[in-house]
């Protein structure tokens, strides 16, 4: 009897889980349609919304991303020194990181803030919106809701996160040296040295392309959840909340397969 | 009982609408005149919501058909849609104003987005349908800053603002005060006599209806139990008809709530 209600447990959670992808397909589709096809047949793309989300989504989240992104940067030069400093080994703070920054810190750290920040407006926004029966005015008007909601934030937001990230970047390994050189005691001049042999485009890329995908990531489970809302305000808080764990969660999947995939390469 | 039909604009045969396995709509069928106002009258949860969201296509029936002007609306692809639905104008229970936006940037969306006008041109017509509802000097308000009334009246500008030939409004005076209310029955039978705009009207409220029907369909658990002009479903043989008119409670609960639980899927 158990084991029958188990497998009927894990029977309907698959079938969910292929619903809820099947739905996810169905809006990537459109939103591809809508962003690369439309346009094509003349169509038209709402520029200066996306610009308008860009600032949102991208320049509004430089002093937070910066802020924690130093201090990581801190942390990262201190906890490292911790190890290195009994071998003598100071001066290679700079190259940990340097590369633990554009690796992966600053790309995963970009990811979470922005979420945070974004991906949950993307959902309450959204969610507001079907709730007052905009999304149904906009498309009663003729105004296909994806075209008109959706492709401006995509467009934002793959664009936005990898920007954001390279600055995110750079600020952590200023936010090293400093530690390093003020706490430490590095010579900055071979710390400087240091990180500039360790910058490789490799690992540039390695952050960038993840950086992508983490854009990817946190505005279609925004938009998805926002689409998901029912039943008022409450509905609206319930999948806010679960669009920064399936986000934040998605981010983690899609870091890791990439750092399989670079640890290979 | 039905009247005798010159030019049906809309015709609905025989439309049978879903959720899952659930039957909310069975087999409505009806024609709307050219120039009507054509009211679709029930209790809560007789479907007629739903049937409003089918003729505007923002849901798709399991059957049947819905021809617009000859043309079947259900089997329209997402173009012909597009193109149809600038011709058409809703407006909604909640006004379903865009609360990011200005009135004035509201109603101007649809010029801004289906239209190649001028700034200017798109400006001069934002005035005039505001003033045509009496929202004058209100254009550059955000949708927070309004009462219900003024809301429901905006949301009516918009729906305006294609100049559209079939206006849908969705329980146009629901939660407001009477003479409110009656200001948007005023208002949806001004706009009808003045643009011809053939008008529909979904409502569970007797008073609107003795202002603004030509028509009357009268729903009940997803079916049609009368139609008609007021007098003649005022004469209706038919038991919830007449109790509906007579604003009488239900004996037996028990009808009722089945519909309700068939609907929402409780036990």
């Amino acid at each position: 009897m158990t084991n029958f209600s188990l497998a009927g447990h894990v029977g309907r959670w698959t079938l969910n889980q292929l619903a809820i992808g099947a739905r996810v397909s169905v809006l990537m589709v459109d939103t591809f349609v809508w962003m690369v096809l439309a346009p094509l047949r003349g169509k038209g793309l709402r520029f200066k919304a996306a610009i308008e989300d860009f600032v949102e989504f991208g320049v509004r989240s430089l002093p937070i991303v910066g802020m924690i992104c130093f201090l990581i940067g801190v942390i990262i030069a201190l906890q490292s020194s911790y190890t290195l400093a009994k071998w003598g080994a100071n001066r290679f703070i700079a190259t940990l990181v340097a590369v633990s920054a554009l690796r992966e810190m600053a790309p995963l750290m970009t990811a979470i803030l922005i979420t945070g920040r974004s991906g949950s407006a993307i959902t309450a926004e959204i969610g507001t919106m079907k709730v007052g029966e905009e999304i149904d005015a906009l498309d009663v008007m003729g105004l296909n809701p994806i075209k008109y909601l959706v492709v401006p934030k995509f467009m934002a937001m793959v664009l936005a996160v990898p920007c954001v990230t390279v600055m995110a970047m750079f600020i952590m390994i200023f936010g090293g040296f400093v530690a390093s050189v003020y706490i430490v005691g590095v010579d900055p001049f071979i710390y400087i040295d240091m990180t500039r042999q360790s910058l490789v485009e490799k690992d540039l890329l390695t952050g960038m392309v993840k950086s992508i995908f983490f854009g990817i990531a946190i505005c279609w489970v925004g938009v998805y959840r926002g689409l998901q809302v029912e039943g008022g305000a409450e509905g609206v808080g319930r999948q806010t909340t679960s669009s920064v764990v399936t986000a934040i969660f998605l981010i983690i999947i899609i870091d890791l397969i990439f750092t399989v995939l670079f640890y290979f390469v | 009982m039905m009247a005798k039909i010159h030019d049906p604009i809309i015709v609905v045969e025989d439309l049978v609408v879903r959720y899952g396995d659930r039957t909310v709509l069975d087999g409505i069928s009806f024609e709307v005149r050219q120039g009507d106002v054509f009211v679709i009258l029930g209790g809560s949860g007789s479907g007629k919501t739903t049937l409003l969201r089918n003729l505007v296509g923002l849901m798709r029936p399991a059957s049947g058909r819905i021809l617009i002007r000859g043309e079947d609306f259900t089997a329209m692809s997402e173009d012909e849609r597009i193109e149809l639905r600038k011709k058409m104008g809703m407006s909604f229970q909640g006004s379903a104003l865009l609360q990011s936006l200005s009135l004035a940037d509201n109603v101007a969306l649809p010029l801004r987005e289906h239209t190649a006008l001028e700034e200017s041109t798109i400006d001069i017509m934002t005035r005039i349908k505001l003033e045509l509802v009496g929202l004058g000097g209100f254009e550059e308000y955000l949708p927070s800053a309004l009462s219900g009334g003024m809301k429901k009246r905006a949301g009516i500008a918009r729906a305006m603002a294609m100049d559209p030939e079939f206006m849908f409004y969705d329980e146009p005076s629901a939660g407001l005060d009477p003479i409110v209310a009656a200001g948007i029955d005023q208002l949806i039978r001004k706009l009808q006599e003045t643009f011809r705009l053939t008008s529909i009207v979904v409502t569970h409220e007797m008073e609107s209806v003795k202002l603004i029907a030509d028509t009357v369909c009268m729903l009940k658990g997803g079916c049609v139990v009368g139609i008609g002009t007021l007098e003649e479903l005022e004469q209706s043989e038919h038991p919830y008809v007449q109790q509906f008119f007579a604003r009488r409670p239900d004996d037996d609960q028990s009808e009722e709530s089945a519909y309700a639980r068939a609907l929402t899927g409780l036990e």
